[in-house]
């Protein structure tokens, strides 16, 4: 645990208990997803599933590093990981990205994905706003992240013809707002 | 309708084996089926049993998600029941 660093952050007026029960239930979000999203890139089959298996992919692989991203910053403010993987699973921040019933169904499909990103963007920005001017290192990361579910959102959106995205599809490295919490 | 008091929700916390009801704009809704409300706790701040119209002002999503709960009643206003309309 980093003492001070939790201290200052109980100074600023926030229930570090709270937060860290928040980020623990964020960080359980993201590594179930990243779970279920395997499942669902390797359902994305046949002319319309391999369009979006890419970009589920780098969502897959992104909220991956959100999980490696949040798992220290639970440490330092005096909190821990649950130490059975089912208890982990229920108190996931969202609910299980499940595979629907028909998985050649790709609108049931994306409507999985996109509710997931949603989930997450409704979360971070609770986190961000949380935080602001009172936890600058949680703030950081949770802003961070969230910049990453809202691009994921509008792609899985663009593909559900809600409109356009307006982004070119990441080249090179992933996470380009997280990475430098994962050097 | 179910018409209830304030205090009869209170008993609907998702503990113990109860359902877990919230109240929203004077209706009471049945969110015991939701992932997002085990043990009647959403997200560590809120719980189930209360009237959540305050805090759905600051929360990151409106009262639409709510909403797509199943209404099992209405709150019991001051000497006489609410009255819902119809859509």
């Amino acid at each position: 645990m980093a003492r001070v660093a939790r201290e200052m952050v109980e100074k600023a007026g926030i229930n570090v208990n709270q937060l860290v029960k928040l980020l623990v239930k964020n960080a359980a979000a993201e590594l179930t997803t990243y779970y279920y999203y395997t499942i669902l890139r390797c359902n994305l089959i046949g002319l319309e599933g391999e369009g979006v298996k890419e970009i589920a992919e780098v969502a897959r692989i992104e909220d991956r590093n959100h999980f490696e991203a949040l798992v220290p910053r639970i440490y330092e403010l005096g909190g821990k990981l649950p130490e059975n993987m089912k208890d982990f699973h229920d108190i996931s921040a969202c609910p299980p990205a499940k595979l629907p019933e028909d998985p050649t169904d790709i609108k049931a499909m994306l409507t999985v994905l996109v509710e997931a990103e949603r989930c997450a963007v409704r979360g971070y920005t609770h986190i961000c706003n949380l935080t602001a001017g009172k936890d600058h290192r949680t703030y950081d990361l949770s802003q961070a992240i969230l910049n990453e579910e809202i691009e994921h959102e509008s792609w899985f959106s663009e593909f559900l013809g809600e409109g356009p995205s307006g982004h070119f599809m990441r080249r090179g490295e992933s996470s380009p707002f997280v990475s430098k919490f994962l050097r | 309708m179910k018409v209830f008091t304030k205090e009869m929700v209170a008993q609907y916390n998702g503990k113990n084996g109860n359902a877990a009801y919230v109240i929203y704009k004077g209706k009471v809704y049945d969110v015991s089926a939701s992932f997002l409300w085990k043990d009647g706790t959403h997200q560590v701040l809120h719980s189930a049993g209360v009237d959540l119209t305050n805090a759905l002002e600051q929360a990151p999503h409106g009262g639409d998600l709510v909403e797509k709960f199943p209404v099992v009643g209405i709150i019991k206003s001051a000497g006489r029941s609410q009255t819902i309309s119809k859509p």
